[in-house]
């Protein structure tokens, strides 16, 4: 009976891998062996046969009736760790993920010896994206079965997924078999590669992509890697590969375009764009790309046409509305940024980054009171919007409720993972309140930017706040470290140069500071030359 | 000589600290101590001239109707919402008839195309009647009518005749008042050349920068500017006034007095035709102590100038190696009024500029180099300004204990701030700030006065002694409103000096003066600065508050005349004005033109 069983799951899961092309579910059958349930008489017997159905139900297609038959199965003899995997592998076949992942978990809890049930609750695991149970699981598994392939393969695209890159391409580039298989797992290891400064040894891998059996996808997601990477010449170089093999053209040329575009190659780009559309090929999507184009070749008119070409295109795509926002209000265009804004919020109701839109458009318009409605509402919408939160916080402050301000930052840092953006605007604020003479505000701000750069040290404001205290407490030496820092993190930051100007002015520095002195000039002006201020439109109707 | 009030009052209210001269719990715990001292403050301390009956515990008292001030600001207001329209208006103390007196002249607006008055729209010139009573003469001196908007005034004696004379600001021309000597005036703009043809023209300073004696003229020139450019902006769905942005700044007007009663325009040959930006206030000052008269500028959205004297008829800009052109993020703050004073007591004069709300109003403090020490947050001054929109401000040390205080106007420009923020309010109440002598002031609003516990739209601050007791006082305009005069209640309560400088081969006026008073241990600097406050005139003596010093000490001092001529002081004498006259030629400069 024992036999029988097993090799019931074994062609259960042979025949899951294949509708699900997953790699994962395919188990070493013989490896399974020692996995023996024990027979119980009749009601066994009965189990047996609705198992034995179940499958047939399964390999007809007919997965529901398939999964109410291993329901009734596992009933009957719930203390049965197989029948509990057999149910697990036809809900995540129904890609009913937590409930199989359930399943299999009652049956490790059963049999922790199962191998094959902790490998595909690993796999569940990963594509729920809880990664540390996932990783968990794995390690157990190659603990008792060191080498495992799949178990290697699987924790190589875990370990990618948590940005542990040195672990994912280590473990990746042990199973190439495995790895080849897949266009998403040679992608996953040479994303790896990428991330800890091994280029060629990616190239090497995305080039296997060319003559892959997935075809046409595979190679797009291997451009898409690279493009990601900055790699632009591989992603170009893939790209092309497809010029005689993709018959649609559409997707060929945008993602060319996308990668020049990447490449601030914008003229390039735009040319490709303008192909697309003069060869009859319309969506949102390319009036986007249009519009970044001519926006980043300082062409702003005909980039907020591009961009109204494309909402009036697909009216119901938040996305038009969203980037021509953006470009408004970087454009401090606010008369017509505000009426975009506010159109955009009815037109979406729903939706926590139309609020976030009209809360910034407010905020750049000191409309503080209404920017903390608009702010509260995206919250309230999408409480884990990290843009609503900061939004909201300088919304209040702005407004004059500071202390609602701090509680709102606060909240965010307890809350955020990524909780350093939040540390450094709570540490501005409280730098403000130290100038009108909160005395221990300054201390927990340069505490909070401390934390901060632990946490990631990119966040040139973080920087530039320790400098200048520095600088005010006559710290030269350090003062130039942290200032230092944040202009090679943020070199068009014209406030930044101007305190460097001032640090080695104090320092006697002279000439270093008139070059300072110098390009903070040309920022500023570069800043003011965007009609910051130039007096508003008069809003039209709407 | 009057018993001094040190002499009549006991120990124990002597005390100079604040908590025993304002606690009101000292009153009640003391009643008739208190009744008694205050009586016999009233009798015995009071200058001869008529008071107002009345004791009071405020520091300043809001005389403007008793003093029959009726006079109102129109700013020509209108939905176009001109930038003009919330600037205005200058005001001076001056003592333009020669009586002893200072007089108060007001400059007033003007309509714009769609702002108009039923009224003819006059500036104000109230002579001082000497029992705190003014009149007002403006007609009959014939400057009432200035036919252009007006914007604010520097009083000078630019012939030396002994008449101050006055220079009224405004778009599109200012105009040179010249004082005739016998009560009237006349307008000489034109022949003297000063007449700054097609420019917003904001604050102006005397000055003499070449040391020949003269007084020249510096005309601070705020954006490009016409009534046919309406700029359309708004603040919450209503009409606002747009961001100073919006109007490209001007560059500075540099007069140089030819001594003949014409002017030239030096300002390309000065090296500040090139400083374009949007100024608004001016003090005039050696800020170097090189004994050549320099210029700081506050700039509106533009960096702040500190110009130095080259002494060869240019200036060098080192606001920006002073650390007092930008805040400490390199943004140039929105500096609308500016004075200058000896805030330290280290006979270095130091710097107060107001900003915008959320900027605080800054106080550079002169560093052991050539750097300004920024002390704006370390003085609180940061934390009492920071809602505030600031233009006239004043050094003053308005209980004479020798330590400068602060006098500031406040006031929105947009009536719909309060829409879009909780903590800003349009009208705001003027700030009365003490010097505790050790780095930071302290808000007196308390007891300043009812004037400064209510909102306001002020603008321009001057300050005087107009009743002559020694006691600085001060009167602020409003837009659209009558000014308020306040008579100083604190002065007299310490010993000070009075000095009213006559130049002879400097400038009559004494502009650029530098007086140092001992008194024991103390030395205290001050100067008479051209131009300071905002489109604002002040009197051009100067006041030396010395605290409580006993009777026994002498009180000397120099004076550093603007041509170099250092003069010695001594036994100068307390609680009263003494005139200075420089030494040297007999011969006065006197009236070269006709």
């Amino acid at each position: 009976m024992a036999k029988r069983t097993m090799c019931r799951l074994c062609r259960l899961l042979i025949f899951a891998s294949k509708l699900c092309g997953l790699t994962f579910l395919l188990s070493s059958c013989t490896a399974s062996g020692t996995n023996r349930v024990p027979s119980y008489g009749t009601q066994s017997n009965n189990a047996e046969e609705r198992a034995s159905k179940a499958l047939q139900l399964a390999q007809s297609g007919n997965l529901e009736l398939a999964e109410d038959e291993l329901r009734k199965v596992v009933a009957l003899e719930p203390g049965n760790s197989e029948f509990l995997q057999e149910l697990g592998t036809v809900l995540a076949m129904e890609k009913k993920l937590e409930e199989s992942t359930s399943s299999f978990e009652r049956a490790l809890r059963i049999e922790p010896g199962a191998l094959l049930a902790r490998r595909y609750l690993a796999a569940n695991l990963w594509q729920l994206h809880r990664f540390t149970e996932a990783r968990q699981n794995l390690q157990l598994l190659l603990k008792a079965k060191p080498g495992d392939p799949q178990a290697l393969l699987l924790l190589g695209m875990v370990s990618e997924n948590t940005a542990d890159y040195a672990t994912a391409a280590k473990t990746l580039a042990s199973v190439p078999a495995l790895v080849r298989v897949q266009p998403e797992s040679i992608a996953a290891l040479a994303r790896s590669y990428y991330h800890i400064g091994e280029a060629d040894k990616a190239r090497l891998w995305l080039r296997e992509l060319l003559h892959h059996a997935a075809g046409a996808r595979a190679v797009l997601l291997g451009a898409q890697i690279a493009d990601e990477m900055q790699d632009y010449h591989t992603a170009e170089t893939l790209l092309i590969s497809l010029q005689s093999d993709l018959s649609d053209e559409e997707t060929l040329k945008y993602r060319l375009a996308l990668v020049k575009f990447h490449a601030k190659q914008f003229a390039e780009s735009e040319k490709l764009v303008q192909q697309l559309l003069d060869g009859g090929h319309q969506s949102g999507e390319i009036y986007r790309l249009l519009g970044w184009c001519r926006q980043e070749q300082h062409n702003h008119q005909d980039a907020v046409r591009a961009f109204q070409e494309a909402i009036k295109l697909e009216p119901t795509n938040e996305t038009s509305y969203l980037d021509l926002g953006r470009i408004l209000l970087t454009e401090r265009r606010l008369v017509p940024a505000l009426e975009l804004s506010k159109r955009t919020a009815n037109a979406f109701p729903e939706s926590s980054r139309a609020f976030v839109l009209k809360g910034s458009v407010e905020l750049a318009a000191t409309l503080f009171t209404d920017a903390v409605d608009s702010f509260s509402h995206a919250l309230q919408l999408d409480p884990s919007s990290p843009d609503a939160s900061i939004g909201l916080a300088k919304a209040q402050f702005g407004s004059g409720m500071t202390q609602q301000a701090k509680a709102t930052l606060e909240r965010a840092i307890a809350n955020f993972p990524k909780k350093a953006p939040f540390e450094v605007e709570l540490a501005q604020l409280l730098l403000k309140e130290a100038e009108t003479g909160d005395e221990g505000a300054e201390a927990r701000a340069e505490r909070l930017l401390k934390s901060a750069i632990v946490l990631d040290d990119t966040l040139a404001e973080a920087h530039y706040q320790l400098g200048e205290l520095a600088l005010a407490r006559s710290q030269l030496q350090r003062a130039l470290i942290h200032l230092g820092e944040a202009a090679k993190l943020d070199p068009t930051s014209a406030k930044v140069h101007f305190a460097l100007s001032r640090a080695f002015r104090r320092l006697g520095r002279n000439a270093e500071a008139a070059k300072q002195s110098a390009l903070y000039d040309k920022l500023k002006e570069q800043e003011t030359s965007r009609a910051p201020d130039a007096p508003a439109e008069t809003p039209s109707s709407n | 000589m009057p018993p001094t009030p040190q002499q009549k009052l006991p120990l124990a209210i002597r005390n100079d600290s604040t908590f025993w001269r304002y606690r009101p719990t000292l009153q009640l715990f003391f009643p008739f101590l208190a009744a008694f001292i205050s009586f016999i403050a009233l009798d015995c301390f009071r200058p001869t001239q008529a008071q107002s009956s009345s004791p009071s515990m405020e520091i300043f008292t809001d005389v403007t109707e008793e003093a029959g001030i009726t006079w109102r600001h129109f700013s020509g207001e209108s939905q176009d919402r001109f930038l003009i329209e919330t600037m205005g208006g200058g005001v001076a103390f001056l003592d333009f008839d020669g009586d002893g007196l200072q007089d108060l002249f007001f400059v007033n607006g003007g309509e714009t195309p769609h702002g108009k008055s039923t009224l003819p729209i006059r500036n104000a010139l109230y002579r001082n009647l000497g029992n705190g009573k003014f009149q007002d003469v403006a007609a009959k001196a014939r400057v009432d009518h200035s036919p252009f908007y007006g914007m604010g005034v520097a009083v000078g004696d630019f012939d030396n005749d002994g008449f101050p004379d006055l220079y009224v600001t405004g778009f599109p021309r200012s105009a040179l008042f010249h004082n005739n000597g016998d009560g009237t005036f006349t307008d000489v703009a034109d022949r003297a050349g000063v007449k700054n043809a097609g420019r917003w023209a904001a604050s102006a300073a005397w000055f003499d920068f070449d040391r020949d004696g003269y007084l020249d003229l510096l005309v601070t020139n705020y954006a490009q500017f016409s009534f046919d450019d309406v700029k359309k902006c708004e603040l919450d769905g209503k009409p606002a006034y747009c961001a100073q942005k919006v109007y490209s700044g001007m560059p500075l007007t540099l007069y140089h007095n030819n001594g003949d009663g014409t002017f030239t325009d030096v300002s390309e040959r000065s090296g500040l035709a090139k400083l374009v930006g949007r100024a608004l206030g001016v003090v005039a000052v050696d800020a170097n102590d090189d004994g050549w008269t320099d210029l700081f500028v506050a700039r509106d959205a533009s960096p702040n100038l500190l110009l130095i004297n080259q002494r060869n008829g240019t200036f060098r800009d080192v606001a920006v190696d002073s650390e007092v052109a930008y805040n400490s993020d390199g943004v140039a703050r929105a500096g609308m009024g500016i004075d200058a004073g000896d805030f330290n007591g280290d006979g270095k004069p130091d710097f107060v500029v107001t900003n915008f709300n959320d900027e605080y109003h800054s106080l550079f403090v002169t560093g052991s180099t050539t750097l300004f020490d920024d002390k704006s947050v370390s003085s609180r001054l940061a934390a009492y300004t920071k809602p505030f929109v600031g233009w006239g401000i004043h050094f003053i040390d308005y209980d004479n204990d020798g330590n400068l205080d602060l006098i500031v106007a406040n006031g929105h420009i947009n009536q719909a701030i309060e829409s879009t923020r909780l903590d800003v309010k349009y009208k705001q109440p003027p700030l009365l700030l003490r010097n505790d002598g050790n780095g930071r002031f302290i808000n007196m609003r308390e007891f300043a006065g009812s004037s400064f516990s209510v909102g306001q739209s002020a603008r321009g601050l001057a300050v005087g002694d107009f009743n002559n007791d020694g006691g600085v006082d001060a009167v602020f305009t409003r837009l659209d409103e009558k000014p308020i005069l306040l008579r100083n209640n604190e002065g007299q309560n310490h010993i000070w000096v009075g000095l009213e400088l006559q130049g002879t081969r400097s400038n009559r006026d004494g502009i650029g003066s530098k007086i140092t008073i001992d008194v024991g241990k103390r030395k205290l600097v001050r100067w008479i600065t051209g131009g300071a406050s905002y489109l604002s005139s002040h009197d051009k003596r100067v006041i030396v508050g010395l605290g409580d010093v006993p009777s026994f000490v002498p009180i000397t001092g120099e004076i550093r005349w603007p041509n170099g001529t250092l003069q010695l002081l001594s036994n100068l004498q307390r609680n009263r004005y003494q005139k200075i006259v420089e030494p040297g030629a007999d011969e006065f400069h006197g009236e070269k033109h006709n």
